[in-house]
């Protein structure tokens, strides 16, 4: 009788399991973000059927136009306005409910995640509605106070506030999610030892819960970046198409809009390549970061 | 444990504060409902009062008669369905694999696979769509489902709900010289259902909810989504459709919605116990 | 013949070796216990008899083949697990079949397993619950009979009883060795527990940091130890060990001397020897506070209550040592007499710390240890 070792009989099994997956993502992942590399150093239109190698003109183009610094400019906004509504409120949050609150702990956790089961299009047009600048309920009651309200939409500033704020309402019940589960794991002795030294609360917060947490507030910090600023594009693309002027314009959007909008794949490419090496150092950054802290929690 | 002493104003001040802020985060909701079932003059003219008072259909009814709402919402189902079993099934392997099984290139393919995540739709937007007209499906439903499928995030929550079965079940079917089609099927499956419900439900939703490729490759109504449909309905300058938007944006919400009331328990608890490590 | 050999097995991962070449053999239907403390490696040598690890070196043969390679479903062996590893999501008696349906096994001759098994190990009408709904000795039982129906050849356990309460595990024990001696499979359990192992074992390996110290009857282990660790590791308290020379007739200590009985004096006077260790059991010596004619002077330090009787720790030399009495009286501070009995003292090399062995005189007339041998 033949006989097989264990460990090699099982090495090509594991490969057959991830066969679906290692070709979905070649086919859909990674051949395209090589791709991507790939355009940003050749002009083309999409349509014709030439390409022009260009080698990096297409880096100087955009990063020498006035447009792509505004861009740069309104996502750093966006990124600060996603923090604070998604990293740091849902932060106090998952304390207050977690370790200061004694009840109705489920019903918070239940409601506070139910807008991020909901549609970034249906939010913006319910936003769109509500918000509006003449009918809207909020026009309404500012009326009262005889105060006007901007038309947002047209004005720089207001309308990456107002997008924003959209986008916050449905990722800040996933970030509490995730942040509250992390907290739920910091050990209660712990806790309840710096309760009987008598530590106030907001001491408690900052000195044990952050550092003790600080691995998945990092995750959350990462994604709020990653995942927000992609989260924007829909409303910004729904409500404002980037007006006015490239005002409520971000980095993804552009992307987009240099794209399938003015048909320039090559800016579209050399903008996206410039966006993930920023990526990939957060991405490394979060990576030691992380580790750090796990071997700290051993 | 230990009693805590905090100041007696403290708990109330928070329930304030978290019951204000869930009042301004479901608002929207009940907007769009009770909007919906409004007449468009009553609802207009007060936009503060939400109640559907006098009740009505007729937003339904005009809008069911301006699109093909039937086979919209057809749409959107099959492309979820379809990209939920097919994300459920793929990650489900692949997780076994990284968890049970050694094998050559074991971290770095992981770590490949993860990083991922952090690879924005705009990275691989153009390829992307280039190759899905190149095959044919563009304007095609099935166009949009192949791009969403490299998704890193099932593969996560599955593994990490297998890491929690401890090692030696599976040794001790490795003793029983049980095979791993049957470990994978009489052990595996059933000790991870709860998160593989739970990650379909939510890969449905997503799938659902799903924007971005829709709008790049759908281009004719019939083959809309309804998030794509939807966006026919904005106007922010206000107008006559106004309350037929609030009908169709309730249609679009109903089911993520009442899948999420549904199974709550489960999503809540997956991604509490997913953590990230 | 289902003995297993092992021939210098080694097992490491990278570059910290785990195993050390290891030798010894498991007779056939013998109850070998591997005992250490924690770390030292005997789970892993466990687990390779097993097939659960890698061998990195050496051979492991059961029965007549060499099994290194052969896959684990397909050594034919049953094993019981340290958290019992039953599938939570099975009933105890899907839990107790299930290796067993897959392998299609009639269902008859299932049915017939199952039905002995359950009565002898007292788990009927438990049939149909879930693993979460048993107490931790059911569960322990279970986990046993899910072993005993495989009917395998050789019978591993790892820890089984550690997560039993102290008065379970008496019982637990009682009833492993009763099934053992209905099935004679050859048996080799791993613990730390050295009473467990005493009670169980036919025969006991000590291993320490991956290296063999002594494999040898319960009796020979206690009696005999071969080196020094296994006289430290066995018997509780432990061993009281002490650096001496010999010359004269007596062992020299820093400043007392013992002087020897005949046996040893003629015993060692025909060794090679350096520097000594010199050992005694708390239960050997005896106390005194007359002033005895060859006795080892010593203070009192503090005395332990161990209920039946009591634990005098006293001050020899700046060492400290334990000896039992069954009198309480020993007061801190008071200066003792140790009465030695020369049937039961233990002399090692310093150097590598292994028995000189024992005056023949004394071996023979060991009588329950004889006799043990033998067998």
């Amino acid at each position: 009788m033949k006989v097989k070792s264990f460990v090699r009989e099982v090495n090509w099994k594991a490969y057959i399991l991830l066969i679906p997956t290692i070709i979905i993502f070649i086919l859909f992942m990674f051949w395209p973000f090589a791709y991507t590399i790939f355009l940003s150093f050749y002009d083309w239109n999409m349509v014709s059927p030439t390409k022009e190698f260009v080698g990096i003109d297409n880096y100087i183009a955009v990063l020498s136009d006035p447009i792509t610094f505004k861009v740069f400019k309104n996502t750093g906004v966006y990124i600060l306005i996603l923090l604070v509504i998604n990293l740091c409120i849902p932060y106090v949050f998952a304390y207050v409910i977690d370790i200061v609150l004694k009840r109705w702990k489920s019903f918070y956790k239940a409601t506070l995640f139910l807008p991020s089961v909901i549609s970034l299009v249906v939010s913006s047009i319910l936003f769109t509605w509500m918000l509006n600048p003449v009918s809207g309920p909020l026009a309404l009651i500012l009326q009262q106070f005889n105060i006007p309200m901007p038309n947002w939409s047209k004005l720089d500033g207001w309308a990456i506030a107002i997008l924003s704020m959209i986008t916050s309402w449905k990722v800040f019940g996933y970030n509490f999610i995730l942040l509250y589960a992390s907290i739920n794991g910091v050990s209660r002795e712990i806790i309840e030892a710096a309760r009987l030294d008598g530590m106030p609360l907001w001491r408690i917060f900052f000195s044990i819960v952050i550092p003790m947490s600080s691995a998945t507030g990092i995750y959350i910090f990462i994604i709020t970046i990653v995942f927000g600023l992609q989260y924007v594009f829909t409303p910004i693309k729904v409500i404002t198409q980037g007006e006015p002027n490239y005002g409520s314009s971000n980095i993804m959007y552009h992307i987009y809009h240099e794209a399938f909008v003015l048909y320039r794949t090559g800016h579209s490419a050399a903008l996206a390549t410039v966006m993930m090496c920023f990526f990939i150092l957060l991405l490394i950054f979060e990576f030691r970061f992380v580790e750090r802290s796990v071997y700290y929690e051993n | 444990m230990c009693t805590m002493k905090t100041k007696k104003g403290m708990p109330v001040f928070w329930h304030v504060i978290i019951i204000s802020t869930i009042i301004i985060l479901l608002f929207p909701i009940l907007f769009a409902l009770g909007m919906s079932f409004k007449p468009l003059k009553e609802a207009y003219n007060d936009t503060l009062n939400f109640l559907p008072i006098p009740f009505t259909l007729e937003n339904y009814h005009a809008l069911f008669e301006s699109v093909d709402v039937v086979k919209i919402t057809w749409n959107t189902f099959v492309i979820a369905t379809i990209i939920t079993f097919f994300k459920v099934v793929t990650a489900f392997l692949a997780a076994y694999a990284f968890v049970f099984l050694e094998f050559k290139g074991k971290k770095i393919l992981y770590f490949l696979l993860i990083g991922t995540m952090f690879i924005p739709f705009a990275a691989t937007m153009i390829p992307n769509y280039l190759f899905i007209s190149k095959i044919g499906l563009g304007d095609n439903i099935f166009g949009v489902i192949f791009p969403q499928l490299s998704d890193a995030v099932g593969i996560f929550l599955i593994r990490q709900s297998m890491r929690s079965i401890p090692i030696s079940l599976i040794e001790a079917a490795r003793l029983d010289q049980i095979k791993q089609r049957h470990i994978m099927r009489d052990i595996v499956l059933p000790l991870t259902r709860p998160a593989i419900t739970s990650t379909g439900i939510w890969f449905f939703i997503l799938a659902w909810n799903e924007y971005v490729w829709p709008v790049l490759i759908l281009k004719s109504v019939e083959n809309y989504t309804l998030p794509l449909a939807l966006q026919m309905f904005i106007s922010s300058e206000g107008g006559t459709n106004f309350t037929v938007a609030m009908a169709v944006s309730v249609i679009t919400l109903i089911i993520p919605l009442s899948l999420y009331l549904i199974f709550q328990r489960y999503i809540i608890g997956t991604f509490a116990s997913s953590g990230i490590k | 013949m289902h003995a297993i050999q092992l021939k210098n097995i080694q097992k490491s991962y990278g570059n910290h070796e785990v195993v050390k070449s290891l030798s010894f053999d498991v007779r056939n239907g013998e109850r070998l216990v591997i005992l250490g403390p924690s770390g030292c490696g005997k789970s892993t040598t466990l687990r390779m008899i097993a097939g659960l690890e890698n061998i990195t070196d050496g051979q492991l043969i059961m029965g007549e083949t060499v099994m290194n390679d052969v896959d684990c479903g397909k050594r034919n062996v049953a094993m019981v697990f340290q958290n019992y590893s039953l599938y939570p999501h099975m009933s105890v008696k899907k839990n107790i079949t299930y290796g067993l349906a897959v392998k299609r096994v009639p269902k008859k001759e299932i049915n017939k397993r199952l039905s002995e098994v359950l009565t002898m190990l007292e788990l009927n009408g438990l049939e149909n619950r879930l693993p979460r709904d048993l107490s931790g000795g059911q569960r322990q039982r279970v986990a046993l009979a899910r072993a005993i129906v495989k009917q395998s050849e050789y019978f591993l356990l790892d820890e089984p009883l550690s997560n039993l309460d102290a008065q379970l595990r008496v019982s637990a024990r009682k009833e492993l060795v009763k099934i053992h001696d209905t099935f004679q499979q050859t048996m080799v359990y791993v613990t730390h527990d050295q009473v467990e192992a005493m009670a169980i074992g036919h025969r006991i390996a000590i291993l320490n940091q991956g290296e063999l110290q002594m494999i040898d009857t319960p009796e020979n282990v206690y009696h005999r130890p071969k080196n020094t660790f296994t006289a430290k590791f066995i018997g509780s308290p432990s061993m009281n060990l002490t650096e001496c020379d010999y010359h004269d007739g007596c062992l020299h200590f820093q400043q007392q001397q013992l002087k020897l009985d005949n046996n040893w004096v003629n015993f060692l006077n025909e060794k090679r020897r350096g520097r000594l260790i010199f050992g005694f059991r708390p239960e050997h010596f005896t106390l005194s506070y007359r002033k005895e004619n060859n006795a080892l002077q010593a203070m009192v330090q503090y005395v332990e209550n161990y209920g039946e009787n009591y634990g005098v720790h006293l001050e020899f030399e700046s060492k400290e040592f334990v000896i039992l009495s069954n009198l309480k009286h020993w007061i801190k501070g008071d200066t003792v007499y140790m009465v030695p009995n020369f049937e039961r003292i233990h002399l090692f090399n310093k150097l590598d710390g292994i028995n000189l062995d024992y005056p023949n005189a004394l071996k023979e007339n060991d009588l329950p240890l004889q006799l043990n041998e033998a067998k």
